[in-house]
């Protein structure tokens, strides 16, 4: 009986370290997208006092995450319209909001992934926060955000608002 | 001896409040409660914090209420009710008032919401404004959401129509 009890709980150990280690080495495009979402929040955001090397280093990071294509489409009624089209448009301005902004939080939360039948492309939707210095309230905005699999590496073709309500 | 005594009845009295006769009908009876409570709080009684300006002077800043998920399984929402509106999820939402039910026409005139060209009476709007908006046809599965707070800009203010499946739930309090 112990005999059993013990191969069961070490068949157990093994499947969960198998299962672990499937995961870590062949993640999940649901998962990589996520992990790649929270890097770009990270990268959007800045830090108080940001030097001009770390502000190059962050908007490179930036682009790093979208294809030299990808297009930005921005509305947000009675603030702010836009639309980046490559990677010059976004560098100019992740450099603008890095020029006018000493401070800007920026966090992506509630993240909906859904991947293609064909696993090479993904639909995000997620709400995106950005809280600027002396802001109690966050801007929140929702995005869905869709991504294509470039040499192993998920990267976002298109952004665009959702309008929550109509 | 005597004060030994005393003290080991005081430390088995705190044990016994602590973890009762019967440690194990304890455990069970806490993994019970804090499952309900998860489970409460998830999907029947959602607790958020409110802030912003846009429900005054109903919801003032910093506000702690609930959402009740449940209000809307039995009957559809109704017009007055304070809901919970989600974006992607429920990490934020926004608390907004409905005005317009499915399938009606809202307009603002003069800072007062007509539906189908009938004035809404509001007795919870106590700040007038001029506010003025075309009619708008709600759709079938849509409800017309405004926050009580009208002598916001009428850009500034985030009001519109939502889909039923963004509606979370009611406001309790």
């Amino acid at each position: 009986m112990k005999t059993w009890v013990l191969r069961l709980v070490l068949m157990g150990a093994l499947g969960s370290a198998g299962f672990w280690a499937w995961s870590f080495f062949f993640p999940a495009p649901e998962h990589v997208i996520r992990k790649e979402l929270l890097e770009l929040s990270k990268a959007a955001s800045i830090a108080p006092n940001e030097a001009p090397l770390t502000k190059l280093a962050k908007t490179q990071k930036v682009l790093s995450f979208f294809t030299s294509d990808a297009q930005v489409t921005l509305d947000v009624p009675g603030r702010l319209t836009q639309t980046l089209n490559g990677h010059d448009d976004l560098q100019q301005a992740s450099f603008a909001a890095r020029s006018m902004l000493n401070n800007l939080k920026v966090e992506l939360v509630d993240v909906f992934v859904s991947v293609g039948t064909d696993k090479k492309s993904a639909v995000a939707d997620l709400t995106a926060t950005a809280t600027m210095p002396g802001e109690k309230i966050p801007e929140i905005e929702e995005l869905e955000m869709t991504f294509k699999k470039i040499d192993r590496a998920w990267l976002i073709t298109r952004v665009e608002t959702v309008k929550t309500l109509r | 001896m005597d004060t030994e005594g005393a003290e080991a009845r005081k430390a088995g009295w705190v044990r016994r409040l602590l973890i009762g006769r019967n440690p194990a009908r304890t455990l069970l009876r806490v993994i019970v409660w804090v499952i309900l409570i998860v489970v409460l709080r998830t999907y029947v009684f959602l607790p958020i914090r409110v802030e912003g300006v846009s429900m005054l002077p109903t919801y003032k800043e910093n506000r702690i209420n609930f959402v009740n998920c449940l209000a809307y399984v039995l009957r559809p929402p109704q017009r007055g009710d304070v809901v919970a509106i989600r974006y992607s999820g429920r990490s934020y939402m926004l608390c907004k008032r409905i005005v317009g039910l499915p399938g009606e026409t809202i307009a603002f005139r003069e800072g007062h919401v007509e539906i189908n060209g009938q004035p809404l009476d509001e007795p919870y709007v106590k700040r007038s404004c001029n506010w003025e908006h075309s009619p708008e046809l709600i759709g079938p599965n849509e409800y017309y959401v405004v926050g009580d707070n009208r002598s916001m800009d009428f850009d500034q203010h985030t009001k519109g129509r939502a889909d039923r499946s963004r509606i979370v739930g009611k406001i309790v309090l």
